[in-house]
């Protein structure tokens, strides 16, 4: 725990090493600070400031036929329908004589309703979708909450589909998505703050924590990170999620992003913070472990003998997906005498024609199927496969019948591509299949010697990483036996009494011990 | 903003000189498979000018260098004529090896050798030069089986033998049966180099048939300081294999005295231990040999239904077991002379001081030692048919 702080005075004394001198756009709408009493004036600035905006409407009317008010909006972001119903025409109609701005407010059939007094709140509602009505002689706006706009509705998420466990995912409206995790948690401790970040497109960002679960410090220290960034926009979380991360040169992902409430809501619980970036579905989370980006949902929905097996069929597969290529190169290069006779000879017979070395053989081999990954990747869906059939069918045979690769490799080729798919987290994936490239240069050079040193290099990475403080190798280095029970199987529900303890202070058990259902005992039935 | 400070600068220096020296490591030592000459079996002779020759059975991985060229298909099936020999002569096997090489295009490779054959000629001058050399140098395993041939060992590595892919696979699998002995180098270095300075080493026959010939295991070899010193028939070795507690599978076949016919056993397992004692000048050691055995076959009036039958059975056995290892006792302890198994290890185990003191006159302990025998087989089963279907008049 003191590690842990010292770490984060660490992190803090960093902070302060700020990049100064940034050029950002002047905040002209701050030297203008308040609203004033005068209409045409605040009309003025915010026609000078909105200069040149099309979408943005000016509705100039009379309220009761006698004070001058005007209603500004952006066209497509609000609900015209509702508007047209509950505010202008009361306003139009109802109101015979002029009214002051607070007794509107009263009467008014809309629920969320604000008084906005700074020209920056002004462009703040209106920017977000809320019109905003401005009067004569208020020197306070009213924000009308009736945006809306078009969003996608909720579907399952295509990336991280499950066979049991709840289909719906995050959309790109953020309020929604906070909606999503407070259907699953329906506790007033369940915080979620939120703030602007980004000059201009000034999106909103959510952090979302349990209090009482998660560690103060580390919201606090996620706060602060989030603060501390000056960027002119935030488009997708990954552009947080590069801000904010403890070391920017490791290939290894330090937050976990998902699109699955599900997912988001079972992080929280133990102790995670959720970080919800409005405009896109994936949300990120930290801290995270390395085994806690092997771990997908479905361990938990499937019976958990299922769910242990298939997480060591993971973690072998992560192995294979990273040593795979460069394990046949050493072998094929350096130690033949370790392949059983039989196979040797066939491996040799099939390496026969065969006019490269192992090494550039398997770069050649790998570096094709990751183009052909990536061409399939980006193309429209129906297109994509045909580079699959392409990709493996034609070209493996067709390297193996032109004599550029042996069949060994290409069965190599095809079960390391194949590994690398079985982490359930894609940017692990791409981080284990670069790293890739490297031990089969080591293997080629080396043979086992080299990759033992790739595997050094490798393994010291992981172990010094830190995810927001916390280590990467955490349970296992260092070792928490406690928390190995969802590490090193996936431990019956009744069994998992504990959350996993990430740092400071810990909110212990989750659940009460004794669980595990059994028969009723019969004695104990008879007497009662 | 990616600055370049000191440190950067010194983390980029490194691994742009990490990165160079792998290319500039000069001699890549990366050999590939299709760079290696394979040998499967090797065979060492001595020829008439006292020089040793080496002969190699190598693997043709090239489709074309067999017979057809083969089409694209990569595995494509193998069948005979795929393994050539090369010879090589000189004045020791490293030179042999090294003359080897000068016949062959490709990289002389050890590492999948399994079988060495000795001539019996080579191995009645000695074979302790060529073992110096089989477990000093690194690439030759020393897993791989030891034989020794009747005549040539060339003559045998020429052989096609029709079922497996090649001769090494023939021999070594018969080895690997276990009904004859299975030594491998370090066995044999260890026999060699042992206590008692003898070893065993099975012999290889060629058969000839009017369609082909192949190798066959026919008994044993016996090396006494390095140099072969005479050999065991089939029977005699099995009795050996008793003593040396390694019969891991046979099937022994007795004829009770009082019943007509035959009785075949098939050995479950087990296990022969040697107790060595010291009385005085006395030298004595006692085997025990516990064995389990099933009813395979009964040809006899016997029924095995009967617990006295099988009883009696169990007493057919043991002097059966008994028979044999006298008979290899008498041929290697009384008649040779040559402590193959490995009594001196059991007395210098047990009685080191002792055999500190008797050590230089073994050879003239070790004919008088004397051995009695513990057998105690066990027939556990009759087989899945208890009273024979066929035979009737069962007593």
């Amino acid at each position: 725990m003191d590690d842990w702080k010292k770490n984060m005075k660490k992190m803090l004394r960093s902070n302060r090493r700020k990049s100064a001198n940034v050029e950002l756009p002047s905040k002209s709408p701050l030297t203008h600070p308040m609203l004033s009493g005068d209409l045409n004036e605040n009309l003025r600035l915010l026609q000078e400031i909105f200069a040149d905006c099309s979408d943005v409407i000016f509705h100039e009317f009379l309220i009761g036929g006698q004070t001058k008010a005007v209603l500004v909006y952006i066209d497509g972001l609000t609900n015209m329908d509702e508007l047209d119903q509950h505010v202008l025409a009361p306003l139009l109609q109802d109101f015979a004589q002029a009214d002051s701005l607070s007794n509107i407010r009263k009467k008014i059939a809309v629920s969320s309703l604000k008084l906005v007094e700074t020209i920056a709140d002004v462009i703040e509602e209106i920017s977000g979708g809320n019109p905003v009505l401005l009067m004569d002689q208020e020197n306070q706006g009213l924000s009308i909450g009736l945006s809306k706009w078009e969003k996608r509705s909720i579907e399952e998420p295509q990336a991280e589909s499950v066979l049991r466990g709840p289909r719906e995912g995050f959309i790109e409206t953020l309020q929604t998505n906070t909606s999503l995790l407070r259907r699953k948690i329906k506790n007033p401790n369940l915080k979620i703050r939120s703030m602007s970040i980004g000059t201009y497109s000034r999106t909103k960002v959510a952090i979302a924590y349990i209090k009482g679960i998660a560690a103060p410090a580390l919201v606090e220290e996620i706060t602060q990170r989030l603060q501390r960034i000056e960027i002119d926009g935030v488009l997708e979380s990954a552009y947080i999620e590069e801000l904010i991360e403890d070391n920017p040169f490791s290939p290894f992902p330090q937050l976990l992003t998902t699109e699955r409430p599900d997912v988001a809501s079972a992080y929280l619980l133990e102790g995670h913070v959720v970080v919800f970036v409005d405009g896109t579905p994936s949300v990120l989370i930290a801290p995270v472990t390395f085994f806690s980006l092997l771990q997908s949902p479905a361990d938990y929905y499937e019976r958990y003998f299922v769910g242990t097996a298939i997480r060591w069929l993971r973690y072998l597969f992560l192995a294979v997906s990273l040593l795979g290529p460069s394990v046949y190169v050493a072998v094929v290069s350096y130690h033949q005498e370790m392949i059983p006779t039989t196979l040797l000879l066939t491996m040799a017979k099939s390496r026969e024609l065969v006019p490269f070395p192992a090494l550039v053989e398997a770069i050649l081999m790998e570096t094709v199927f990751e183009a052909l990954r990536e061409a399939g990747a980006r193309l429209p869906k129906q297109i994509g496969s045909a580079v699959s059939i392409v990709g493996a069918l034609v070209i493996g045979q067709a390297a193996i019948a032109a004599g550029i690769a042996s069949a060994p490799m290409v069965m190599v080729v095809s079960i390391t591509g194949i590994a690398s798919f079985m982490a359930p987290r894609f940017t692990v994936g791409i981080a284990v299949r670069l790293l890739r490239f490297p031990m089969m240069f080591l293997a080629g050079f080396l043979g086992f010697l080299g990759l033992i040193l790739g595997i050094i290099v490798v393994l010291n990475h992981l172990l010094t990483l830190r995810s927001f403080g916390v280590p990467y190798m955490t349970p296992l280095a260092p070792l928490k036996g406690r928390d190995t029970k969802d590490v090193l199987w996936r431990a019956p529900r009744w069994a998992l009494n504990t959350r996993p303890h990430l740092s400071g202070e810990w909110n212990q058990y989750r659940q009460a011990p004794g669980q595990q259902p059994s028969p009723p005992n019969r004695d104990e039935e008879g007497s009662s | 903003m990616f600055m370049i400070t000191p440190k950067r600068k010194t983390v980029l220096l490194h691994v742009f000189v990490f990165i160079h020296t792998l290319f500039l490591s000069g001699c890549w030592d990366r050999t590939e498979v299709n760079d290696l000459a394979i040998i499967t079996a090797a065979g060492l002779d001595v020829t008439d000018d006292h020089q040793l020759e080496l002969s190699v059975s190598i693997f043709v991985t090239n489709p074309s260098g067999g017979q057809k060229v083969g089409g694209m298909s990569s595995g494509d099936s193998g069948g005979a004529g795929l393994s050539i020999v090369r010879s090589a002569k000189g004045l020791t096997l490293a030179d042999a090896t090294s003359k080897l090489q000068q016949v062959l295009p490709r990289k002389v490779f050890w590492g999948q050798d399994e079988v060495f054959i000795f001539g019996e000629r080579l191995a009645r001058q000695g074979i302790a030069e060529p073992m110096e050399y089989l477990t000093r140098h690194p690439a030759p395993r020393e897993r791989g089986n030891v034989f020794v041939s009747k005549g040539l060992a060339k003559d045998v590595l020429q052989l096609r033998p029709p079922i497996e892919r090649s001769v090494a696979e023939v021999l070594r699998e018969m080895a690997k049966s276990q009904t004859g002995l299975n030594i491998t180098i370090k066995e044999l270095a260890q026999m060699m180099a042992g206590k008692a300075h003898a070893a065993v080493i099975p012999w290889v026959e060629i058969r000839q048939t009017p369609d082909d010939s192949f190798p066959f295991i026919n008994g044993s070899a016996i090396i006494q300081n390095g140099k072969m010193v005479g050999r065991l028939n089939n029977y005699t070795t099995r009795g050996v294999m008793w003593l040396r507690n390694e019969i891991r599978n046979a099937t022994v076949t007795v004829s009770p005295k009082d019943a007509k016919g035959y009785v075949s056993l098939y050995l479950l397992r087990s296990h022969t231990e040697l107790v060595p004692h010291i009385a005085g000048k006395k030298w004595s050691i006692t085997v025990k040999i516990e064995t389990q055995d099933d009813i395979i076959e009964n040809t006899t009036d016997l029924d095995l239904m009967k617990p006295e039958n099988i009883q009696y059975l169990d007493t057919v056995l043991k002097t059966d077991i008994d028979n044999r290892v006298v008979a290899a006792l008498a041929e290697a302890q009384k008649k040779m002379n040559v402590d193959i198994f490995n009594f001196a290890d059991a007395f210098y185990r047990k009685y080191p001081k002792e055999w500190k003191q008797a050590k230089d006159r073994w050879h003239e302990i070790y004919p008088k030692v004397e051995v009695r025998l513990e057998t105690n087989p066990k027939v556990t089963r009759p087989g899945l048919t208890g009273k024979s279907l066929f035979k009737r008049d069962q007593r």
